[in-house]
C-alpha cells in the first residue's frame, strides 16, 4: 500500500467538495483497505466520512424507514424494527461476511464495494474493469461469475444487501456537487460501461447520505447459497417479498448488478405456488436469456431452486 | 554422604544409540493393566495459559534491539527469464538497510534440482527474485516497488496433464517427469483382475491443497559476532540448523536455532525455505537483526502445497468380497521444483491396507509451472485413501456387502511388502470394533430422506507408513538439588503438545508429580539431535528415550535412598516424589530429601532411542465414519457427525490426543468440501493466494468430532507402547464423507473438493438420467 494522507471530513458537503479523483471516501474501510493493500487502488488521500454529519442508524420516517449511510451491517442485523418489518434485509445483513466485518462495514460501503472477482483482486491482472482491454474470467476460472451478460465484465455484485434493497424498492439519498438528490436504487446500480468502469452511476464526488425504504415488507425472505456455512460471498442469493402489491424476486450473485425477475414476479401473481410444473415453466422463461460461462452453469440450477424455496416459504 | 553416579550410561551414551539398550530391554512393564499415575491422563498443556493469554513467544513475536523487517519480491510470471534487475532505487530509499538479489552472486543452491538461490530462470508465480530489509514492513514494501526487473516471459504449463503432452514447454531439461515411474508389483495383477468375478474402475482427482498454518513461514536472524542465532517457525530446529550451516558454509557451533512455540506447520515447515536464509543474508549485510515473516500471498504461493494427483484405480474381487487384484497408476503434480522432506507416497496404502496377492502400483511426479509441493500431513496417503476407499465403497455397494464387513473380509495382520507381521496385528481390527461401538455403524439407520434432505453414512479405513519413530533421540535429565527435574531434549513442540506429553512420560518414569518436571526443547544449543517433527514421529521417537532417562534417574535416586534408609533399593519405589517401601516399612523420605543429602552434588541421567525391531513392521492404523446430509435442491452438504478411531498405540494424554483428532478431521473436511488452490491455466496465475477465496472450513462447518479411543499399547514398537497420531485423523476423513454422500444420494464423486458447483452438476445429471 502506498502512503496517503488522511483527513476526517466535518460534513458531507465538505467531503464532497474536497473529493477529487486522487482521493477516496473512507467509511468502515473493509473493502477500500483490502483494495489498497493489493495496490488495486492507490489514493493519495482518504477522506473519512465517519466524522461527517451523515445520518447514522435506523429510524422510522413517514411510514417508511431511513437507514443512515454509516449504519453498520451489525446494526441492521440487530435492529428489531428491521427484523419485524423488513426481514429480508435483516437476514441479508446477518448472512454477510463475519461478525467482525459486520461490526465495521457500513451500508453505503456495502453497496459500493467492488467486485471480488479473483482476477480483479489479483494485482498482476490488468482486466477490462480495471481499464484493460479484456476479461480473462470470460474464458478462465469463472465458477463464481455472472450468468447474465450485462457488460464486458463477468463479475457479480457480491453485496448481500443490494438484492434485498432492490426488492424493497429502496431510494438512495446522495449529496453531490449540486447539493442533495434522491435516486431509485435501480438507477443507482448500473452495469459498467466502456467509459464508466464501475457498478454504480454515482459521480466521483457523490456522498451517499442514507437509504430510504418506502414501505414495509414483513413477508419477505433472503436466501444465500455459499460454499461454506458462513463467511463466503453468495454463489447465488435471492431476495423475495410477497405483499399486497404482488411479488418481488431479485437475484444476487448472478450479474454485475442485482437482477430483478420482472416477468416472473408478474407471472407469480397468477400461479399457484404449490403447482411445481407451472412454477418450473415460469423459471425456465426467467432464465431463458441466461448465458452461463464454462464453469458456472450450476448457478442457473441453484438460482431456480433458491427461488422456488423462497416462494414456498412465503406461500406457507 | 557421597554417591557415585553409575558411569555406564553417562559415559557411553554420547551419540551412541546402542548404549542404553540394556536398560531399555528391561522396560517391558508398561503393559495393559499397568497402573499409571501421570501417563494417559488428560493433562492440560503446560504452556496453555501462556498461549491463551497471549504471552507465549512465537517466532513472529521476537523483537530484538535494532531489528529490521524483511520482504520478498516475487516473480509475477509462471515462467520467465530474468534479463536484469536494478535495485539501486530501493537501496537509496530512506529506511532501507539491505537488498539482496541475483546481483549479489551468492554461491548457494536450492531445491533438489540445485537451482541457484537467485536464479535467472523463474519457474512459478511467486518464485523469489529479491529481498529487502528496512526499518518497517511498510518501508520494505515500498522498497520492493522500486526494484526494476526486466523479465522475458517464457512459454509455461501449469496443468499436470498438459505438462506431459509432447509439445509442452520443458520446465527443466527433459520431459517434465521428475523421475522414472516408480513401479511395484507383487503376484500377477493382470491375472488377479482376470480371475475376479467383479471389478470396479475409476479415475480420481485430488486438488492442490494449501497447509494454511495460522503462523506463516519466517524467521528472525541475528548475527552476534560470527555466530548466527535464528528464531524460526519450524518443525525441526535441528534440520534448520544443519541446512543453514550447509548453505552458509558455517560450522555447527556457530549457528543456533530457537523455537519455543509454533502456530502450525502441517508438513510445510519440515525443511528450510528461502525466506529464512534471506533473513540471515540480509542481517549479515545490514549488520542488524532481520525478521522476515511471509505474508499470506507468499505463504500460499511459495512455501509448499499438497500435490494434486490423478489416480487410476482398478480393484478385482471374487463374489465373496475377497480382493483378487489392486491396480493403481498415478501422477503427482510436483510443481516447479522437488523439495526435501517426507515424500508423497500415494502408492503405499494400495500395497498395504488390504490382504491381496496381486498388487501393481506405479507413480510418477510431474513438473508444472506452479509453486513446489511439499509434504502435507500424511502426504500421499490423504490423496490415495480417497481413491482406494471410494473404490472399496463402490465394491461393497456392488457386491451388496456391508462396507465394514468388506474391510474385515480383506483384513491383513501382516506387512505384505516386507513379508512380516505388523507390530500390532490386531490394531486395525480394534479400530473397526471401536468405530462400530462409538458410531453405531452396525445399528445405523438406512439412508433417509426428509423433504429435499438426504442423509447417509460412510466410512473409510487406513494405515500410515510412518508414525513408528526412529533413532536418534538423546535425552538428558538433570535432577535439581530441590528434587525437581529438568528434562532436556532436542525436539520441538509444533503445537501438538509434545512438551506436555514428554513431561508426563518423564514424571511417570522418575516417579515425580508433573509440577516437578520441566521439559526443555526447541533450542539446538541445549538439546541433542532429534528428528524433524514429521511423519507423526515425535512421540514415538522421543518418549522411549525420555522414559529410558527417567528410569535411569529413578534407579539412581532409589540407590541413594537405599543408602540413606540402610535398606535394599529393590524394596523401594518412588511415588509422587516420595520414597515408599514396598515392604510396608514407613520412614518418610522424599526425593527432595535425597537431593538435599546429596547436595551440592546432583544426579543426572541420559536416555536414548534404540533402533526399531527388524522382525516386525510398526504401523498405526485408523478408521472413521461420517454421517452427512445433502440438500438435493441446493446442493448444500452438511457433515452431521464424525467418529474417528485411530490406533496410535498407547494414548499418553487423552486431551492432546483429542486435539489431534479434531484438528486432523477438520482439515479432512476442508479437503473434502472446500479447499482448492485455483490456477488459471491460460495465464498461469494463482487466483486465490489468500484466505478469502482459499476456503478452509469455519467452526460452523465442523460437526461434533468424537475420538473413539483405541488405546492399544504397542510394546513391539517401543518401551512406551505409543505410536504417532498426528497425521492419522486426516487420512480417512474425505473418503468417509464422500462415501456418506454416496449413501445419501447415490452420487459417486471422483474429484475433490465437492463444492456446490460439482454437487449441483451431478444432481442435475442424475435427474436427467432419471427422467
Ligand atoms: C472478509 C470479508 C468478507 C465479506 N463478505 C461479505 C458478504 O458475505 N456479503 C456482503 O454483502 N459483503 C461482504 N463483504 C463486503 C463488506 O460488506 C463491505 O466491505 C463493507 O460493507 C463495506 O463497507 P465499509 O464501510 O467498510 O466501506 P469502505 O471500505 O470504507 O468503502 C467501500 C467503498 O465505498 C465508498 N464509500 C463508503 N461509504 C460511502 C459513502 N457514504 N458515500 C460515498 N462513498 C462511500 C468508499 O469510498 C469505497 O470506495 C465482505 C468483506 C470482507 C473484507
Ligand atoms: S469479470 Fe470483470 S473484474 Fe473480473 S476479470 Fe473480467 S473484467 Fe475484470
Amino acid at each position: 500500500m502506498k502512503a496517503f494522507s488522511y483527513s476526517p471530513a466535518p460534513t458531507a458537503a465538505e467531503a464532497s467538495n474536497e473529493k477529487d479523483s486522487r482521493a477516496e471516501f473512507f467509511a468502515g474501510g473493509t473493502d477500500l483497505l483490502t483494495r489498497m493493500k493489493l495496490n488495486i487502488v492507490s489514493p493519495d488521500a482518504l477522506i473519512d466520512l465517519k466524522s461527517a454529519d451523515l445520518p447514522n442508524g435506523v429510524s422510522e420516517q413517514n411510514g417508511g424507514l431511513t437507514i443512515g449511510a454509516l449504519t453498520t451491517l451489525r446494526d441492521i442485523e440487530q435492529s428489531e424494527l428491521i427484523a419485524e418489518k423488513f426481514p429480508v434485509l435483516a437476514q441479508a445483513a446477518a448472512l454477510a461476511a463475519t461478525p467482525q466485518i459486520r461490526n465495521r462495514a457500513t451500508v453505503a460501503g456495502n453497496l459500493l464495494q467492488r467486485p471480488r472477482c479473483w482476477y480483479y483482486r489479483n494485482r498482476h491482472v490488468d482486466c477490462w474493469l480495471k481499464g484493460g482491454s479484456d476479461c480473462p474470467a470470460a474464458t478462465g476460472q469463472n465458477q463464481q461469475h455472472a450468468i447474465f451478460d450485462q457488460s464486458p465484465c463477468k463479475a457479480v455484485h457480491t453485496s448481500d444487501l443490494a438484492p434485498a434493497l432492490v426488492a424493497l424498492n429502496a431510494r438512495v439519498k446522495v449529496r453531490g456537487a449540486d447539493g442533495e438528490r434522491e435516486l431509485s436504487i435501480e438507477d443507482f446500480f448500473a452495469p459498467p460501461t466502456e467509459d464508466r468502469r464501475r457498478e454504480t452511476t454515482l459521480a466521483d464526488d457523490d456522498v451517499v447520505l442514507s437509504i430510504e425504504l418506502p414501505s414495509d415488507a414483513s413477508h419477505s425472505v433472503y436466501l444465500k447459497a455459499m460454499d461454506r456455512k458462513v463467511w463466503a460471498f453468495a454463489l447465488v442469493s435471492v431476495a423475495a417479498i410477497k405483499s399486497a402489491e404482488g411479488w418481488a424476486v431479485v437475484l444476487g450473485g448472478v450479474a454485475n448488478n442485482p437482477v430483478r425477475l420482472g416477468p416472473l414476479e408478474k407471472a407469480l401473481e397468477n400461479t399457484d405456488a404449490s403447482d411445481h410444473n407451472a412454477l418450473d415453466k415460469q423459471h425456465d422463461k426467467a432464465f431463458a436469456d441466461a448465458e452461463p460461462l464454462e464453469h458456472n452453469g450450476y448457478k442457473v440450477t441453484l438460482a431456480k431452486r433458491l427461488i422456488r424455496r423462497a416462494i414456498e416459504q412465503l406461500s406457507d | 554422604m557421597t554417591i557415585k553416579t553409575p558411569e555406564i550410561e553417562s559415559s557411553k551414551n554420547d551419540g551412541d544409540i546402542e548404549l542404553s539398550l540394556p536398560l531399555q530391554q528391561d522396560l517391558t512393564d508398561w503393559q495393559t493393566g499397568h497402573e499409571f499415575t501421570v501417563v494417559g491422563k488428560p493433562h492440560s498443556r503446560l504452556e496453555g495459559a501462556e498461549k491463551v493469554t497471549g504471552r507465549a513467544q512465537y517466532s513472529a513475536d521476537v523483537r530484538l534491539s535494532g531489528q529490521l523487517y524483511g520482504a520478498v519480491l516475487r516473480c509475477p510470471h509462471p515462467h520467465a527469464k530474468l534479463i536484469s534487475i536494478d535495485t539501486s532505487e530501493a537501496e537509496a530509499l530512506p529506511g532501507v538497510h539491505a537488498v539482496i538479489s541475483q546481483n549479489d552472486q551468492f554461491d548457494i543452491d536450492w531445491y533438489s534440482e540445485e537451482a541457484p538461490l537467485f536464479s535467472d530462470q523463474l519457474r512459478f508465480v511467486g518464485d523469489e527474485v529479491a529481498a529487502v530489509a528496512a526499518v518497517s514492513t511498510e518501508v520494505a514494501a515500498d522498497a520492493l516497488r522500486l526494484i526494476k526487473v526486466n523479465y522475458e516471459p517464457l512459454p509455461f504449463v501449469t496443468d499436470m496433464d498438459q505438462a506431459l503432452a509432447d509439445d509442452a514447454p520443458a520446465i527443466h531439461d527433459g520431459d517434465n517427469r521428475v523421475e522414472e515411474d516408480s513401479e511395484y508389483e507383487r503376484g500377477d495383477c493382470a491375472a488377479g483382475l482376470q480371475q475376479a468375478d467383479i471389478t470396479v474402475e475409476n479415475e480420481y482427482r485430488t486438488q492442490t491443497a494449501l497447509h494454511t498454518a495460522l503462523e506463516a513461514h519466517g524467521a528472525t536472524a541475528h548475527w552476534s559476532g560470527d555466530e548466527l542465532i535464528v528464531y524460526e517457525s519450524t518443525q525441526g530446529v535441528h534440520a534448520i540448523h544443519g541446512l543453514l550451516c550447509e548453505k552458509l558454509g558455517l560450522p555447527m557451533n556457530k549457528v543456533r536455532v530457537i523455537e519455543q512455540h509454533m502456530g502450525g506447520g502441517f508438513g510445510a515447515k519440515q525443511t528450510l525455505w528461502k525466506p529464512t536464509l534471506f533473513a540471515a543474508l540480509l542481517s549479515r549485510k545490514a549488520g542488524r537483526p532481520v525478521q522476515l515473516l511471509l505474508d499470506r500471498e507468499g505463504e500460499n504461493l511459495a512455501t509448499g502445497n499438497r500435490n494434486s494427483t490423478l489416480q487410476q484405480v482398478k480393484l478385482g474381487a471374487s463374489n465373496d468380497g475377497k480382493l483378487t487384484a489392486i491396480k493403481m497408476t498415478c501422477r503427482i503434480n510436483a510443481g516447479a521444483y522437488a523439495t526435501a522432506g517426507e515424500a508423497s507416497n500415494v502408492a503405499g496404502i494400495f500395497q498395504h491396507l488390504y490382504h491381496c496377492e496381486n498388487v501393481k502400483t506405479s507413480q510418477v511426479r510431474v513438473y508444472t509451472n506452479t509453486g513446489p509441493a511439499v509434504a502435507f500431513r500424511a502426504p500421499g496417503y490423504v490423496e490415495a485413501c480417497f481413491a482406494l476407499e471410494s473404490a472399496m465403497d463402490e465394491l461393497a455397494h456392488k457386491l451388496e456387502i456391508d462396507p465394514l464387513e468388506l474391510r474385515r473380509i480383506n483384513y491383513t495382520g501382516r506387512d505384505q511388502t516386507g513379508d512380516k507381521p505388523w507390530s500390532s496385528p490386531d490394531g486395525l481390527k480394534t479400530c473397526y470394533e471401536r468405530l462400530d461401538e462409538e458410531f453405531g455403524w452396525s445399528q445405523r439407520k438406512a439412508p433417509s430422506s426428509e423433504g429435499s434432505i438426504r442423509r447417509g453414512y460412510g466410512l473409510a479405513a487406513h494405515e500410515w507408513m510412518a508414525g513408528m519413530g526412529n533413532p536418534p533421540a538423546a535425552v538428558f535429565i538433570k535432577l535439581n538439588t530441590d528434587g525437581s527435574a529438568d528434562v532436556v531434549t532436542g525436539t520441538q513442540d509444533i503445537g501438538t503438545g509434545t512438551r506436555t506429553v514428554l513431561a508426563q512420560v518423564a514424571a511417570e518414569a522418575i516417579g515425580l508429580p508433573m509440577e516437578s518436571v520441566r521439559l526443555l526443547l526447541g533450542d539446538t544449543a541445549i538439546g541433542g539431535v532429534a528428528p524433524v517433527s514429521q511423519g507423526s514421529f515425535t512421540v514415538p521417537t522421543l518418549a522411549p528415550a525420555v522414559r529410558g532417562a527417567g528410569e535411569n534417574l529413578r534407579r539412581q535416586i532409589l540407590e541413594a535412598a537405599a543408602l540413606l534408609l540402610e535398606t535394599d533399593a529393590t524394596t523401594l519405589e518412588i511415588k509422587d516424589g516420595e520414597i515408599v517401601s514396598t515392604e510396608g516399612k514407613h520412614k518418610s523420605l522424599t526425593v527432595a530429601d535425597v537431593c538435599d543429602e546429596l547436595a551440592p552434588q546432583s544426579l543426572q541421567a541420559h536416555g536414548s532411542r534404540r533402533a526399531n525391531p527388524t522382525d516386525t513392521t510398526i504401523r498405526p492404523f485408523g478408521a472413521l465414519a461420517a454421517e452427512v446430509a445433502v440438500d438435493t435442491q441446493t446442493g448444500e452438504i452438511t457433515v452431521i457427525r464424525i467418529v474417528n478411531a485411530p490406533d496410535c498405540g498407547r494414548i499418553l494424554n487423552s486431551k492432546t490426543a483429542n486435539s489431534q483428532v479434531i484438528g486432523g478431521v477438520t482439515q479432512g473436511i476442508g479437503f473434502a468440501l472446500t479447499e482448492e488452490r485455483m490456477v488459471d491455466h491460460n495465464i498461469g496465475l494463482v487466483l486465490n493466494a489468500d484466505l478469502e477465496e482459499y476456503k478452509i472450513p469455519t467452526v460452523a462447518d465442523i460437526p461434533t468430532i468424537t475420538h473413539a479411543e483405541v488405546n492399544l499399547p504397542d510394546l513391539n514398537a517401543n518401551n512406551t507402547g505409543a505410536k504417532g497420531l498426528g497425521e492419522l485423523p486426516l487420512i480417512p476423513a474425505a473418503p468417509a464423507i464422500l462415501n456418506a454422500i454416496f449413501d445419501a444420494t447415490g452420487l459417486r464423486f471422483t474429484q475433490l473438493p465437492i463444492n456446490r458447483a460439482r454437487v449441483l452438476a451431478a444432481l442435475q445429471a442424475q435427474q436427467e438420467t432419471a427422467e
